[in-house]
């Protein structure tokens, strides 16, 4: 019944808010939080069943034969759960200071209580069709907060792109269901792992490789990323929740409730692997030259997916789900942070227009510090447990590619955080330098959002409370900073013990163990992280280069590799290879098809009709004899019937 | 009896045949009616033939029957002949071509 | 056996005149005497009633019917075939061939399927024998009842029918009877005008 409950709340919350929201008004922001808010106390209060080691399971639907639809709360899902209401509700919180004054308050908060209630479908269905069904709805509910400010065409065009991308990942995930449907013959979770013995390698692979579509689609992992980065046009919030906490950590959820899959799947856990790895790298680098605060955290966002896709993608899916879990405090944090500097400096996002906000927001500096912190792995921030966790695992099961790739990865994280630190907090105030002077010359094609809801705010700003908006990020705080410790202590961690019998385990090679201890590899790692912070610092906060920064800025972006600049041309490749094609295909249709065969088909009809009526005109002489004659030509028909008919002779 | 009946058959053909070209290439209304006077006799012929044959005189009722409807035929075909070319200069059937299409 | 062969050239000869005269009364001339053969056959074939109808119903009535309206329409000393023929060209070798196929195909059947003829058992006369007056009737009023009734149906609607075509200039081809001016269909404002001037009583004509 609680389950039940946790599940329908947000849902109830999304149709009030969506039926009656003019009624509300400013009340639509406290209904909508206090609702997830409460589903949020009533999963903690399912915490004793669903830790247990069946988990907790309602069975709801089940009319029909082999289908059966049912909320299942084990520990996996637990973990998402807690994280979609409990920071969910701190963000629909901090969304009533945010979009305080917007037109559309009360469509905004129905739309991410719809949100919350999809992702729990995600999460907590016991098959793998409503897992798509879920799947499909966040990927909606992300089309409709990203195009949320929909006067913006880049909004428009940004919300449009993050749908089709998303839904080629559920075409690749159905077809996933369908091999396992014709395999099992059944969509439940425990069905489909109960018959893993009995795949070949081969339909295992594919089904991987279907539900890692979906993944990679969901989690933007390359090459099906390109849609993150633009998904920032939505309110700060919705990046924070959807964009960074939990739909993109979809992904990782699928790939850890699949575990017994991809443990019987080395090909599936090497491909895997690898784009994971890969995503966190290129993510990272584009990291590195981004201006816009909030495209900074979107890369650096596929980058740490990338980290937790390569965790559970190898099998490391402890240190996977870790990841996730403290990723979801400091990034939310970091976004959060973000979007009370944007607030602040109404609606600026360009960092090269921001600096020295240290004195001016000490909170948001604060706060900030803290994420950057545990991104990176700092010692004692919660970052730290989780990645290492992550690195140190991929070492053990067998891929040190993988791990030096990761491992460079932290080093070039801790690089572009401090420099998004740097150039926000310190030196001077760079917000009254012409753009120019720093290289802006087309904050368009720069990628830097105009502001979006100046239109739509009233003047003057912040007559919410402020506490509204920092009293979320100041919970998260402590979160940030203390969640990894969870997995402090090995194999006698509350994490481990937590987890413990949940996944399959790791087939773990002893020989291929290296001579490598954790405690090298945990200073390797800092070691890299060091030397990044070191570069950042350098580059950004040392007393000369804060002297001129507005020429050094401005010789930055000038500089930036054009490769860089249009990420990899992966737009342009699809563009080219994709868009292009397909538009020239409709245009020939435009040009060919529809003129010649459709309306052609439907001209031919009428001519047609009017030649018959022509031909058969030409038979109605008006002449008697002439009606006479057809006569006799029946007559003969009949005639030679029966002629030929009794040639024999009958009768 | 008898010529065999073949030969009755024959002569209802040929008689039915004269008929044909009658309707066909005659323009005059009145001996297209009796052209189509000697259709039904052949027909009757036939009929009245066959009825012997079988020694079955169903085909003698159903001649009475053409005969009855001739009869209703060559009325109503007259009347519309008559009315019809009382008002014409000629009597010829392709100048009635009202229904041209 | 003689007897078939002179009245088959007799009615051959006499329907292809019927068919080419050059005057209707011709034509109906050759016709009776097509009709007179045509009734002698059926004596041969043991048809004595209709014999005796094909002599009273079309040498009789029809025939006579023709010979009406061809006086009615003065046209019997006319030379026919007046106007342009309208039909192709192609049409008359078309209609000969057309008929001569009818002809072959029926001449060819009728002979490839020889048909034993019955016995007749029985004095000519009696009513249980083929081909007497009583045989035909009995067979008419018991067995075929219906179609013949029918058949008077059709004969009464024929006989409307003409009555309604031809007769006293009032069918759908004669000339239109001018029209009496009827009261109601003149305008009510008019009549409301003349019932107020009191050329009209008041109430004429508002019933119908």
């Amino acid at each position: 019944m609680i389950l039940e409950l946790v599940w329908f709340l947000p849902l109830l919350g999304g149709v009030l808010l969506w039926a009656f929201g003019p009624q509300l008004r400013s009340m639509a922001g406290p209904v909508g939080s206090a609702l997830v808010g409460v589903s949020f106390i009533a999963t903690c209060s399912m915490w004793q069943p669903a830790a247990s080691v069946g988990g907790y399971h309602v069975p709801l639907l089940d009319w029909l034969p082999g289908w059966s639809f049912g909320l299942q709360l084990d520990r996996l899902s637990l973990v998402w759960t807690l994280i979609i209401t409990g920071v969910g509700f701190l963000i629909h919180v901090y969304s009533i200071g945010y979009m305080d004054g917007d037109r559309a308050f009360a469509r905004f908060f129905a739309y991410l209580n719809f949100f919350v209630f999809a992702m729990l479908t995600l999460v907590l269905s016991d098959n793998f069709v409503g897992l798509l069904v879920g799947w499909g709805l966040v990927g909606l509910a992300s089309y409709f907060l990203i195009g949320f400010w929909f006067h913006k065409p880049s909004a428009v065009a940004a919300a449009r792109k993050a749908f089709v991308m998303n839904v080629v990942g559920d075409v690749g995930i159905m077809f996933a269901i369908f091999l396992i449907v014709a395999k099992v013959g059944a969509t439940g979770y425990a069905d489909a792992f109960g018959k893993v013995a009995s795949f070949s390698g081969q339909e295992l692979f594919l089904i991987c490789l279907g539900l890692f579509i979906g993944c990679a689609a969901k989690s933007a992992q390359v090459p099906l990323h390109t849609w993150l980065p633009d998904a920032m046009e939505g309110p700060t919030p919705v990046s924070a929740l959807i964009h960074a906490a939990t739909m993109v950590t979809a992904g990782v959820y699928l790939i850890a409730r699949c575990a017994p899959l991809w443990s019987a799947s080395a090909d599936a856990r090497n491909l895997v692997g690898v784009i994971g790895a890969l995503t966190a790298l290129l993510g990272a680098i584009l990291g590195c030259v981004q201006w816009d605060i909030k495209r900074i955290l979107a890369y650096s966002t596929m980058s740490q997916i990338g980290y937790m896709i390569m965790g559970v993608g190898v099998g490391a899916f402890e240190g996977g789900v870790l990841h996730f879990l403290t990723h979801a405090f400091f990034k939310a944090q970091l976004f959060l942070t973000s979007g009370i500097i944007i607030h602040a400096l109404h609606d600026e996002q360009d960092v090269r227009l921001m600096g020295g906000l240290r004195t001016r927001l000490p909170f948001a500096f604060v706060a900030m510090l803290v994420g950057v912190l545990a991104i990176c792995g700092v010692p004692g921030f919660s970052g730290f447990f989780s990645k290492d966790a992550i690195l140190y695992d991929t070492l053990l099961l067998g891929h040190p590619f993988l791990y030096a790739v990761g491992v460079v990865t932290a080093g070039i994280t801790a690089y572009y955080m401090f420099r998004m630190l740097f150039v926000t907090f310190f030196g001077s105030y760079r917000g009254d330098v012409d753009p120019s002077e720093l290289g802006i010359r087309h904050p368009e094609l720069a990628g830097i959002a105009p502001a979006g809801h100046h239109a739509e705010e009233e003047e003057p700003h912040g007559h919410a409370p402020a506490w509204l908006m920092s009293g979320p990020v100041a919970v998260l705080i402590p979160f940030s900073i203390l969640i990894g410790w969870l997995n402090f202590g090995g194999e006698n961690s509350a994490w481990a013990r937590f987890f413990n019998g949940f996944f399959p385990a790791p087939a773990l090679n002893v020989a291929t163990i290296p001579g490598l201890s954790e405690t090298y590899s945990t200073l390797l790692v800092l070691l890299c992280v060091i030397v990044g912070f070191a570069i950042a610092y350098v580059r950004y906060a040392l007393p000369p280069a804060l002297a001129d920064a507005v020429v050094r800025l401005r010789g930055e972006t000038i500089r930036t590799p054009a490769l860089l600049v249009n990420a990899y041309y992966f737009d342009a490749a699809y563009d080219y290879l994709l868009v292009r094609p397909a538009r020239a295909l409709g245009e020939w249709f435009d040009r060919v098809i529809d003129p010649l065969v459709i309306d052609g088909a439907v001209r031919e009809v009428p001519i047609s009709a009017q030649w018959l009526g022509h031909l058969f005109r030409s038979f109605q002489t008006g002449l008697v004899r002439a009606y006479a004659l057809t006569i006799v030509i029946g007559v003969v028909c009949f005639v030679a019937y029966y002629a030929f008919a009794f040639a024999g002779g009958a009768r | 009896m008898m010529v065999a009946p073949e030969n009755y058959v024959a002569l209802s053909a040929v008689l039915f045949f004269v008929g044909v070209v009658g309707v066909i290439v005659r323009r005059n209304p009145l001996i297209m009616l009796m052209s189509i006077e000697l259709l039904f006799n052949a027909a009757n012929l036939a009929l009245v033939t066959y009825a012997r044959a079988w020694a079955n005189n169903a085909g003698h009722i159903f001649a009475f029957l053409v005969i009855t409807v001739a009869a209703a035929e060559a009325a109503i075909g007259l009347a519309i002949v008559a009315v019809t070319f009382r008002r014409m200069p000629h009597v010829d059937v392709d100048d009635v071509a009202a229904l041209k299409g | 056996m003689i007897a078939f062969w002179i009245l088959a050239l007799v009615m051959i000869a006499s329907a292809v005149f019927t068919v080419s005269a050059q005057k209707p009364v011709y034509s109906v001339v050759g016709l009776l005497v097509n009709f007179v053969a045509l009734a002698m056959l059926y004596l041969s074939l043991q048809a004595e009633f209709l014999a005796v109808m094909q002599i009273v119903v079309y040498s009789g009535a029809i025939l006579i019917l023709f010979v009406f309206v061809i006086a009615l329409l003065s046209s019997g000393v006319r030379p026919f075939d007046i106007g342009p023929d309208k039909m192709a060209k192609a049409t008359l070798p078309i209609a000969v061939i057309l008929a001569l196929a009818t002809l072959g195909g029926i001449v060819a059947t009728a002979l490839r399927t020889p048909v034993a003829v019955k016995p007749i058992e029985g004095a000519p006369g009696d009513p249980d024998v083929f081909g007497s007056v009583a045989n035909f009737g009995s067979t008419l009023f018991y067995q075929n009842l219906l179609p013949f009734e029918v058949t008077a149906f059709i004969l009464m609607v024929a006989v409307i029918g003409v009555v309604l075509i031809a007769g006293d200039e009032g069918g759908p081809l004669g000339p239109r009877r001018p029209k009496r001016r009827s009261i109601e269909r003149e305008p009510i404002v008019k009549r409301t005008l003349r019932q107020a001037q009191g050329d009209l009583p008041v109430g004429h004509g508002d019933r119908r």
